[in-house]
């Protein structure tokens, strides 16, 4: 069979029958697949969650507009993706800093005291073997326990970087300062993260 | 059946995508770095490679000339998307690491030159062919460059969490192996490597082509 000539309604028609065709195998894929990606991407996030804020019993996603505007103005230019209240004052901050090989993004857990209870790395795109230190090092993610969010940016004075690492490890940090600079803000509206 | 074993062959060896043909070497060289994000990229590769090698050649007579790029690019970037879906579903580690590189292969040089070089003027069996055979050949590669990488570089290889091979804690890999430069010597090699292996094929060809001739004279 000869090719089809260039005509402007073939041209048209080829276009569109294609663009139809696919859009709706991919809202088949979709619909497949949606369920199971939601539920991937809510056992990492409670995974982390669990990992910094143990004591809790669940974690409920704040929802406030007002609180999240709130937030994001605290931290600043970390992007804040997500707050999630685990009961007691206490809460996660899961905050999306810049590392060397784009945002990582991490769970940081402060209690009712203001002091940060944890950090944990959720997803990142480090350069394997440097950058993926920040995971690994020994006493690294540790040394962020204990900072008190009321005063993050004294508290940072004593940060210790992995050599080799210098980006991906102020990543953390700003990560953390920006976690502290949230709590500090949402309780001095009225104590602790509001629902 | 011998025309499509000649066509799938070719993108194994003499036409392979990386080592010969040398196009879409900026993902590889980026995921190249861990011997699980490789396999499933190739895997990937392979596939959207295949189906979109195969719509355009089943439709190529049906797409007008003017508007062939705007097709080719609908139904690559529908099963990539397609890819990139499932991968999130079922195998979240892999695609947290592969991250932007899966959506990317939309615009891999690979895909497209095979749809524009070979697709578009062929018949469908020849273009799965193609497909299959390129696909494989880029597999083979990235996934040799991510061993030797994960091994050189960090001393043990994993696969979905479990450590299939692992030095001893003595063992301090050269970081570079991990970084670009690194995935740049090392390909260089593997290009060299290529090379000779080409040429001990093409010379063995002419041999047994100079032999058959001669016996047919004789």
């Amino acid at each position: 069979m000869a090719r089809m000539p260039s005509t402007p309604l073939r041209m048209i028609l080829a276009v569109i029958i294609t663009s139809v065709v696919s859009a709706s195998s991919l809202a088949f894929t979709y619909q497949l697949t949606r369920d199971r990606i939601m539920e991937q991407e809510r056992l990492a996030r409670e995974e982390a969650l669990r990992e910094v804020l143990p004591q809790a019993d669940e974690f409920v996603e704040v929802e406030d507009e007002d609180t999240l505007t709130t937030a994001q103005d605290a931290a600043g230019e970390t992007p804040v993706e997500g707050l999630f209240d685990a009961g007691n004052g206490a809460f996660g901050v899961l905050v999306a800093p810049r590392g060397y090989g784009g945002p990582m993004r991490m769970v940081i857990g402060v209690d009712r005291d203001g002091k940060v209870t944890g950090v944990s790395i959720v997803t990142q795109n480090e350069t394997p073997g440097l950058g993926t230190k920040i995971m690994t090092e020994p006493g690294f993610l540790d040394q962020f326990a204990g900072w008190d969010a009321s005063d993050i940016d004294g508290a940072a004075g004593g940060f210790d970087a992995i050599s080799g690492a210098t980006r991906s490890s102020n990543g953390v940090r700003a990560g953390v300062l920006a976690a502290g600079h949230v709590w500090a803000a949402l309780s001095g509206e009225g104590g602790g993260a509001e629902r | 059946m011998r025309e499509w074993i000649a066509v799938f062959r070719r993108g194994l060896a003499v036409d392979n995508p990386l080592t010969v043909l040398m196009i879409g070497l900026c993902a590889t060289l980026a995921v190249s770095t861990k011997f699980e994000g490789a396999l499933f990229m190739g895997m990937a590769v392979m596939f959207v490679l295949t189906m979109s090698s195969t719509i355009i050649a089943a439709l190529r007579d049906f797409i007008p000339e003017k508007v062939r790029i705007p097709v080719f690019i609908v139904v690559i970037a529908s099963f990539v998307t397609i890819v990139d879906l499932t991968m999130h579903a079922f195998i979240p580690t892999v695609y947290t690491f592969l991250g932007v590189w899966i959506p990317l292969i939309v615009v891999n040089c690979i895909i497209l030159g095979r749809a524009e070089g070979f697709a578009y003027h062929n018949r469908v069996h020849l273009a799965v062919a193609d497909g299959l055979g390129m696909g494989l050949g880029f597999a083979f590669v990235i996934v040799l460059l991510a061993t030797i990488r994960e091994f050189v570089g960090s001393g043990e290889i994993v696969f979905l969490g479990s450590t299939l091979v692992r030095l001893g804690d003595w063992y301090r890999g050269p970081g570079i192996a991990l970084l670009f430069p690194g995935a740049f010597i090392i390909f260089g090699f593997m290009v060299a490597g290529a090379k000779w292996l080409n040429g001990r094929l093409e010379s063995r060809r002419i041999q047994a082509e100079a032999c058959a001739t001669r016996e047919a004279s004789a």
